[in-house]
């Protein structure tokens, strides 16, 4: 019997001390290229370890070579300029970048950093993209004429990147679109966009949505071309889940269910874990459930990213065990 | 014309200079003490403030450097108002905390009327406050306690206008409603919206103003708000381009805001061609009933560019005067 409800996480991982100071001497032309990678290949054990220890079954590789899931790509693409931070909530600001002319790029930017963290487990790596949707929505656009039109550029660069990654040997592909609920008008866009970066793939295909008024977007969210939706849900205190509930769940669709707030230092309860991955069973059979955090970890410190993720483990072994699975 | 700004704007420098963002990181760290952070929220104030003085602003706003969000100071005033997990902001990548109602409303008072006194006490230029508006607030927010939209709506009138008092005697020149649920919604009556700003709007010490941004139906809402003691209506141009004729078209009975500045793109707006397309407005309103402003906040925008904007407001009004006088 294969495992039911998979574990993993959703990206990001909190970057160390040692790799934060790194990032700041590199900025300021105290390290060379090669001894930032050095740190941020350290930072990637670190994480790759900790996912193996705690039994994780599809890793993330942590992103410690990202700053930011959009500047990332756009700080290496053509047509991107890089602008002066910009707040997004609290205290966390991040650089949004400027599209001033025709985005375009050379294929296989995130392949190298999959190939060697993949190199370091047994267990699959997820290939992490950004969507074309979220890319351009998290940009300034002074140079497009319109959204579209970026935005389907935009999917051609991110196809080629999935077609990279798999040819590479990615078995899951996750292409993140937070920003798919911003304008309700535009989903349609969104889908196409996805089909656009999707067609043709072999590889198991995700998409992970958060902090959005999904109740605009669902269930046409449900025809995003992709094998799973991989939804913040802890964050709403699992309401997210009365609304899915309400539609019959795809047959051919996954649901990865995020079950630890990820913007909160309070560590969530076993039990509420459990009742939040009880009341998604209602819905979505265990074979077809998977189970995260609400979103990357980046904003936490090691320690509670840790307690997170030990937590999340302990609630699925207890409810994989009442289910009869382990 | 006057030109003016209407919310937040960045809370870190463009270049060197005082920063709030570094200040709560060393803050946090335990490296900074609650004395550097109050310094790093006046000195940046007093950024903000000295720029609208350099500009040559005719109205400005303390720059909202101490809030966490738009509904920071409400939920530090209002008893009984919780922030809770993050959400995006409409449209924007913004996320804010979202506010629960836990029980009766009553005001606390003390915070918003302090953080202003600490600008009114230096700026040079008259200060307004901003603060959300009933609609934007209760579409914004979740009531876990009332369960009853006519009772929590009389109590909430009850604490914005007490939230509104609060600021009469120290230098509050106006208050402003931000409406962006106004501009968005369909669905809202205007009979109800009128009836409600009536109540809002009554046993006022202060002058009053309502901002409309975000959404398409800006220029919709100057007809039912006509009859209000309101001394400006402030409208996005940018998101609805009809503002434009629909206030060269009639003479409204309160000042005309018009932002035609986006405060959510970085590109700059040309003086020429914007002072052409003002002129009918300042023809059929009085000019010194024209205000110039951005779409709305500008921290949405990195620091370099909405210091920009604001400088463009003063270049536009140059080009007007020009226009105006050829």
């Amino acid at each position: 019997m294969s495992q039911i409800l998979k574990t993993t996480s959703v990206g990001s991982f909190p970057k160390p001390p040692e790799l934060m100071e790194a990032r700041i001497r590199f900025r300021k032309g105290d390290i060379t290229r090669e001894q930032l990678s050095a740190a941020e290949r350290e930072a990637t054990k670190a994480v790759i370890r900790l996912q193996e220890d705690l039994g994780l079954d599809i890793l993330v590789h942590g992103e410690m070579e990202r700053g930011d899931m959009v500047a990332y790509f756009a700080e290496t693409w053509q047509g991107f300029e890089e602008s002066l931070p910009v707040r997004s909530y609290g205290n966390r600001y991040y650089r949004k970048p400027i599209v001033v002319g025709r985005v375009g790029a050379k294929r296989g930017l995130t392949v190298d950093a999959w190939k060697e963290a993949q190199a370091l487990t047994a267990k699959p790596m997820k290939g992490m993209l950004t969507g074309p949707y979220t890319i351009c929505d998290w940009s300034f656009n002074a140079f497009y004429p319109d959204r579209r039109s970026l935005v389907l550029d935009l999917a051609e660069i991110v196809h080629q990147e999935a077609l990279a990654l798999e040819e590479a040997g990615a078995e899951y592909i996750q292409i993140d679109e937070p920003a798919i609920s911003t304008r309700p008008e535009e989903l349609e866009l969104a889908i196409e966009a996805m089909a656009v970066v999707t067609t043709g793939l072999n590889a198991h295909t995700i998409s992970h949505i958060c902090y959005g008024d999904f109740d605009t977007i669902y269930p046409k969210l449900l025809d995003l071309p992709v094998d799973q939706l991989d939804l913040e849900v802890a964050n709403q205190g699992f309401q997210l889940l009365d609304l899915i509930a309400a539609h019959p769940w795809p047959k051919q669709k996954e649901l990865a269910l995020g079950v630890v707030d990820v913007h909160s230092h309070g560590l969530e309860s076993i039990a509420s874990v459990k009742e939040g991955i009880y009341k998604a069973l209602e819905t979505v059979p265990a074979d077809r459930l998977y189970i995260d955090p609400d979103c990357g970890l980046k904003t936490r410190t090691w320690e509670e990213a840790e307690a997170k993720l030990r937590l999340m483990m302990e609630a699925v072994r207890e409810v994989r065990q009442e289910l009869g699975s382990e | 014309m006057k030109i003016a700004v209407q919310g937040s704007y960045p809370k870190i420098p463009a270049g060197s200079g005082a920063s709030v963002r570094t200040q709560i990181q060393r803050f946090d760290r335990g490296l900074g003490s609650p004395k550097d952070l109050e310094r790093s929220y006046r000195e940046v104030t007093a950024r903000v403030l000295n720029l609208a003085e350099d500009v040559g602003l005719d109205l400005t706003t303390d720059g909202q450097i101490r809030c966490n969000d738009w509904f920071d100071p409400i939920v530090r005033d209002i008893d009984n108002v919780y922030s809770e997990g993050l959400l995006r902001l409409f449209d924007n990548n913004f996320y804010y905390r979202h506010p629960v109602i836990r029980g009766r409303l009553a005001f606390q008072g003390g915070t918003l009327r302090y953080w202003t006194e600490q600008a009114t006490k230096i700026s040079k230029v008259p200060v307004k406050v901003a603060m959300p508006g009933p609609f934007t607030f209760l579409a914004l927010s979740e009531d876990q306690s009332y369960h009853d939209y006519d009772r929590l709506l009389r109590d909430l009138l009850a604490v914005l206008k007490m939230q509104r008092e609060s600021l009469a005697g120290i230098g509050t020149v106006e208050v402003q409603w931000d409406e962006p649920s106004l501009a968005r919604d369909a669905s809202l009556d205007p009979v109800q919206v009128k009836e409600v700003f009536h109540e809002l709007l009554a046993e006022s010490s202060i002058a009053q103003s309502v901002a409309l941004f975000w959404g398409s139906r800006s220029h919709r809402w100057l007809e039912p708000l006509a009859d209000l003691p309101l001394t400006t209506v402030y409208c996005d141009a940018v998101v609805d381009p009809n503002v434009f004729s629909a206030l060269a078209s009639t003479k409204w009975p309160f000042a005309v805001g018009i932002g035609a500045l986006d405060a959510r793109n970085v590109r700059l707006e040309d003086p020429a061609d914007l002072a052409r397309q003002l002129e009918p407005i300042l023809h059929r309103q009085s000019s010194d009933r024209v205000i110039l402003h951005p779409s709305s906040g500008l921290e949405l925008l990195p620091p370099d560019r909405a210091e920009a904007k604001v400088r463009r407001l003063a270049e536009v009004r140059a080009a007007v005067l020009g226009t105006v006088k050829s």
